[in-house]
């Protein structure tokens, strides 16, 4: 049960080329936080500061308040899960999950009783004297979280363990790997690219540009309530729609938009400041042309993906946006159309 | 018809190769007192010559001795710096890899000339082995070189970090690590270090000191005022000297290559 601080941390790759820009995270022992971004945004660099494989410019990271940064990774008892999974091809799966324990000179008996908890732990007690190149890719996957398992690490870092293996086996990890982090209990710090795979995985997803912290919080809470254009659009699809505060009552602002007036928060704003509104595809209702309430708007195109349908619509003025419904009702493209949306299913961005 | 023609060609290029050695095994069974082929009639009596003579068995042992001593300290240095070139060298990693690989590029004489003038210059002089042996390790560390260069190409450095995150020290993650997964490099690196060593001329001759000839040398000796048979008998030992290394190591060490 470890708490991590990071404190100010920021990695510099020679002048002018800053990967990681002075970023703060508070991880709470036992959660599970998702580092979440594009390509270049600092999150892999800072999953291995955290783990000491790479050095830290400035700034601090402490475990339970006991300073790291000048530990050196092997000493840091930190269980690393890798894209590639890294496991040692010449040895066994149970050698590779000994390999650990034989550092830390764990006693003979208490290490077989160990690697036999964690093999039931992972499921691959059947498997135990293949070597890794005869196992699946999700086999793989387990060993590799077991073998930085077993060791009983103060903290789990996940390197996009899923990116290598297909769609279906993809979703059957995330779950496992989720339940397998709430039994063992400890601190886990999971970078990935993906959203879906950081929505339905963390406690908490911190969603990174450019070496920053945009936002961080509940995965619901980024998803409904997004700070910025970018925040919005990396977690999500998303119609942005620009307004006016028509007036501005008792902190609620009311901005009109194509599809009648919205109610949102109102913060510093005051009445005639211009304000981007975020609208998630599956807040919009789709409505028979013949309904009552809604405005018209007309099908372009038609995405049907089993349970859900996207659509995009063209709205009388042009714009474009998209929806997403359950696929219970469709609507073929040409097709004329009502859209609804609650005055409150709109949020306001911070920043344009 | 073209494959027919193929396989003709490669058995001709074949007996090309191994007839001269056909030849030398078929004369060292001369029962005659003069180097023939064919042999004039079938003895061993040179072969008892050859294990009589003190001066081929002290050359044999001379050579057996460099030959181990070179691949054992190749091996390492080779080793090493392979891991290096591969593993750390960044701008300078395309000269590092010419300067380990001259000695091969080099005519083995030149360096041989330049490595005399060298231990003369520093000091050591020809008195004792020493510079013989820096001349042998010279000249098989490229093999080294090339062949631990070649495995560790292969060799994901995830696997070094992955046992670093698990508590493994530099020397423990080498040991217990790259060096298991890299062993057909070093050990087929070792093996042409020693057979190259056991059979090189020109850097033993301008090098070697009072009383240390190689096989090589001693057999050029006595060559250039015997002309028995004993020579073919002294050449067949060092081939199946060569050829016994490089079957028992393989059956013995154990050359099980891991396949990914």
């Amino acid at each position: 049960m470890t708490k991590v601080s990071i404190t100010k941390l920021t990695k510099n790759y020679g002048p002018g080329i800053r990967a990681v820009d002075s970023i703060s995270l508070d991880i709470p022992s036992g959660e599970f936080v998702s580092l979440l971004g594009p390509s270049g945004c600092g999150k892999t660099t800072t999953l291995k500061m955290l783990a000491g494989f790479e050095s830290v410019t400035s700034g601090g990271i402490a475990f339970d308040g006991q300073d790291v940064v000048s530990v050196p990774p092997e000493k840091r008892d930190i269980g690393m899960v890798f894209q590639n999974y890294a496991l040692f091809p010449h040895m066994t799966v149970r050698g590779n999950l000994a390999f650990g324990l034989e550092m830390r000179k764990v006693p003979k008996a208490d290490m077989d009783r160990r690697i036999q908890a964690t093999l039931d732990l992972v499921q691959l007690t059947p498997y135990a004297d293949r070597y890794p190149r005869q196992l699946s890719g999700g086999q793989q996957q387990r060993v590799a979280i077991g073998r930085a398992l077993v060791i009983e690490p103060r903290i789990l870092l996940l390197d996009e363990p899923l990116a290598n293996l297909d769609a279906k086996l993809r979703e059957e990890m995330r779950v496992f790997i989720r339940d397998l982090q709430r039994r063992v209990g400890i601190t886990t710090v999971y970078v990935t690219h993906d959203q879906a795979e950081a929505m339905t995985m963390s406690d908490r997803v911190v969603v990174m540009f450019g070496g920053k912290i945009a936002q961080q919080g509940r995965p619901g809470d980024i998803y409904d309530y997004p700070v910025s254009r970018a925040v919005a659009g990396f977690v999500g699809q998303v119609n942005l729609i620009d307004g006016k505060i028509v007036g501005v009552d008792s902190g609620i602002a009311r901005v009109d938009t194509p599809f009648g007036p919205a109610e949102v928060k109102a913060g510093h704003r005051t009445e005639g400041d211009p304000v981007t509104l975020v609208l998630r595809p599956e807040a919009i209702d789709i409505l028979p042309a013949d309904a009552a309430g809604g405005v018209t708007a007309s099908v372009v195109a038609s995405y049907f993906s089993g349970a859900i349908l996207d659509y995009t619509l063209a709205l009388q003025d042009g714009q474009t946006v998209d929806v997403k419904t359950i696929a219970r009702q469709r609507f073929e493209p040409g097709a004329q159309v009502r859209l609804a949306v609650d005055a409150h299913r709109f949020w306001p961005l911070e920043v344009g | 018809m073209a494959r027919q023609a193929l396989n003709a060609y490669s058995i001709l290029i074949y007996i090309f190769l191994l007839l001269p050695i056909g030849v030398v095994v078929g004369a060292s069974l001369n029962a005659g007192e003069f180097l023939t082929f064919p042999p004039q009639g079938l003895s061993l009596r040179w072969y008892v010559a050859f294990l009589n003579n003190e001066v081929f068995m002290r050359a044999i042992r001379t050579s057996l001795w460099i030959a181990a001593v070179s691949m054992v300290v190749s091996g390492i240095v080779g080793t090493m710096a392979a891991v290096y070139y591969v593993h750390y060298a960044a701008r300078w990693k395309e000269h590092m890899r010419i300067a380990m690989l001259s000695p091969l590029l080099l005519p083995e004489v030149l360096t041989a000339i330049s490595l005399l003038f060298f231990v003369y210059a520093i000091g050591i002089g020809t008195t004792t082995m020493f510079g013989l042996l820096v001349g042998h390790v010279l000249i098989t560390l490229p093999f080294v070189f090339m062949n631990v260069t070649s495995s560790l190409e292969g060799y994901d450095p995830d696997w070094s970090t992955a046992a670093q995150s698990l508590g493994a020290g530099r020397w423990t993650r080498f040991r217990r690590i790259t060096l298991p997964l890299i062993k057909p490099g070093v050990f087929s690196g070792c093996l042409f270090a020693f057979v190259i060593s056991f059979d090189v001329f020109t850097i033993s001759f301008m090098l070697k000191s009072i009383g240390s000839s190689t096989l090589p040398i001693q057999l050029f000796d006595y060559l250039k005022s015997n002309y028995t048979p004993e020579a073919a008998a002294v050449s067949t030992v060092s081939i199946v000297v060569t050829i016994l290394v490089v079957v028992i190591s393989e059956k013995v060490l154990g050359l099980r290559i891991h396949r990914f």
